[in-house]
């Protein structure tokens, strides 16, 4: 009798309405983070330790499993790979955009329309569909097994959202910037570079935040493109640790917790720009 | 001053030819190729031996590839369920007045999303580990220990199971989406339809969902896209199994190609998921279109 109540008056603000749904959301809250909590405090147990009760806190602070992934394992140049991969087409990804981007939001040439389609089209492509193809492609063509392999991957699937973006941004950009700028003698690509970029640093960084945590975390065109142990990244690298020390279950947990960690310290430094970048691009996209 | 304001062909070329080059040969030429290849018997070395289409007719009658490709529509709709479902719950409650804490609730709730989906698979696999899981330590812990069992290895409820990480992981992520619809929605409506007397869920369905309509349509689309990647989670859960119970597509076509080294017909089934993404893309968007003409 008295449970009908509150779910009735919830909404108006009585006293268990309110602790309900505080409550409901706080539970669904914690569900989200503490994986990622037991993650972190379980990598500091022993094995006996975590056998003998998985969910406790571990009796003492101890790094030494985090010390064992690095020595027996390659994990720092598993995520060395990964950022250089990261940082490169996170590059080429904004240039490109911008450049193309502008170039479609901005001249009035043959063919505009169809070169803009034909730049998003590639969203509609899904990537797993193309991935035994690009492995043939890329062992014919002797693209593999580099360190510059997966750039092309990467840069190439984050053009289509990086264009759309661009092009809809610099639409709103007034044009007497650049007729400014050609007045007091500044060269096409000066403005383009020294006037107009600075002006699309927002959505460029909006770009750049989607696109990281996707290129961090890809898995699949690292798993076919690379066979080369010294080149894989990191989430591959850990399936390969995985594989390796399967049942060592704290010190599994270490070697995730230190894959995550970089994603981690970027989101909470930065969640509010980040949600505000990734829901932005999802909508608009 | 002409040529400062509008670039002429050599500079046009210059910036555009070779990100268009590099656009084509990663994204388009491997649909050719793919093509071509699909026509032969070959298992990735020198020799292979033209076919004809007769991949592509196994691959109408494979029972395998369906039942994989049943596998990412069942993903498809409990995702679409599970995610929009509880995202639009959770903002509801969000967004009512009582509600605190709001900030940490969506910073908290966002953030699987950016964790790496092999991260999210190897977490889950230890929920569901049989010796030492969260679930079966649970079950002991509340004397359920007739409830204890190897999760994953249950054939009848293996893609339900694989699925539960993928809504988990993406629930904060569509509740952002619906909390931001929502907070754009001028105020005034809600505050009208309160007066007139509706609360609670009334509210919820009659005033609020119809007005974010456009918003769960993106989210719907995003669901779709996102689950036909469902790769890597499976990948790292389960691989496929037990035998092939769990397998997508698109590990049945990674499967074909670089375990059985058939690299022909794995190009054959890579086209076909390429038509089905194409086809199933198309006939959302014309629903879709439906639904929003409808409104209007």
């Amino acid at each position: 009798m008295r449970k009908r109540n509150t779910t009735e008056k919830s909404y108006h603000g009585n006293m268990s309405g309110k602790i309900i749904i505080n409550l409901i959301l706080m539970i669904f809250s914690i569900t989200c983070i503490f994986p990622a909590v037991w993650l972190f405090y379980s990598s500091m147990k022993t094995k006996s330790e975590f056998f003998e009760n998985p969910i406790a806190l571990p009796s003492t602070l101890n790094f030494g499993n985090y010390i064992n992934v690095l020595q027996k394992s390659d994990m720092l140049l598993w995520m060395k790979n990964t950022a250089r991969n990261t940082f490169l087409s996170l590059i080429l990804i904004l240039l490109i955009g911008f450049v193309v981007g502008y170039f479609v939001a901005r001249f009035d040439f043959k063919g505009r329309k169809l070169l803009y389609s034909y730049f998003l089209l590639g969203m509609l492509i899904p990537i797993h569909a193309i991935m035994i193809p690009m492995y043939i492609l890329f062992t014919k063509t002797g693209l593999g097994d580099s360190w510059y392999t997966l750039i092309f991957p990467y840069t190439a699937f984050g053009i289509p959202i990086s264009v759309f973006l661009v092009e809809s941004y610099v639409q709103n950009v007034p044009r007497e910037l650049e007729e400014a700028a050609a007045i007091d003698g500044s060269s096409f690509s000066r403005t383009l570079f020294s006037i107009i970029l600075p002006v699309c640093k927002p959505i460029l960084v909006t770009i750049g935040i989607i696109q990281f945590f996707s290129l961090w975390n890809e898995f699949t065109y690292s798993l076919i493109l690379l066979s080369d142990e010294r080149l894989k990244t990191i989430s591959v690298g850990l399936t390969i640790f995985k594989g390796q020390y399967s049942t060592d279950y704290p010190q599994m947990m270490a070697a995730m917790f230190m894959a995550i960690l970089p994603a981690i310290i970027l989101y909470f430094a930065f969640s509010k720009q980040i949600i505000k970048g990734m829901v932005a691009g999802a909508v608009k996209g | 001053m002409k040529n400062r304001l509008k670039p002429g062909p050599l500079t046009f070329a210059a910036y555009i030819l070779p990100s268009f080059l590099l656009y084509t040969f990663i994204v388009f030429v491997p649909i050719v190729v793919a093509a071509y290849y699909g026509f032969f018997d070959w298992s990735g070395g020198t020799a292979k031996k033209f076919i004809g289409l007769e991949n592509y007719r196994t691959l109408m009658t494979d029972q395998r590839f369906f039942k994989a490709l049943g596998n990412n529509l069942f993903l498809i709709v409990f995702c679409a369920i599970g995610q929009i479902g509880l995202a639009f719950i959770f903002a509801m409650l969000l967004e009512s007045r009582v509600a605190k804490l709001k900030s940490f609730h969506r910073t908290v709730s966002f953030f699987p999303s950016v964790l790496s989906a092999v991260v999210i698979g190897f977490i889950w696999s230890m929920i569901y580990d049989y010796n030492y899981g969260l679930i079966n330590t649970l079950l002991k812990a509340t004397g359920m220990k007739d409830k204890v069992q190897p999760w994953l290895s249950n054939e009848k409820i293996v893609v339900l199971l694989v699925t539960i990480p993928l809504i988990w992981q993406y629930v904060g992520y569509y509740l952002i989406i619906i909390v931001s619809a929502i907070a754009s929605v001028d105020s005034s409506i809600f505050e009208m339809a309160e007066i007139d007397g509706a609360t609670g869920w009334k509210k919820a369905v009659h005033i609020t969902l119809p007005l974010i309509k456009n918003t769960i349509t993106v989210c719907i689309t995003l669901c779709i896209a996102g689950n036909m990647k469902a790769f890597d989670h499976i990948w790292t859960l389960t691989g496929g199994g037990p035998g092939t119970a769990s397998e997508v597509v698109a590990l049945y076509a990674y499967k074909t190609s670089f375990l059985s080294q058939k690299m022909g017909y794995g190009s054959a089934v890579s086209i076909g998921m390429l038509v089905i993404s194409l086809v199933f893309v198309g006939v959302i968007r014309f629903v879709m279109g439906q639904i929003t003409k409808e409104k209007e």
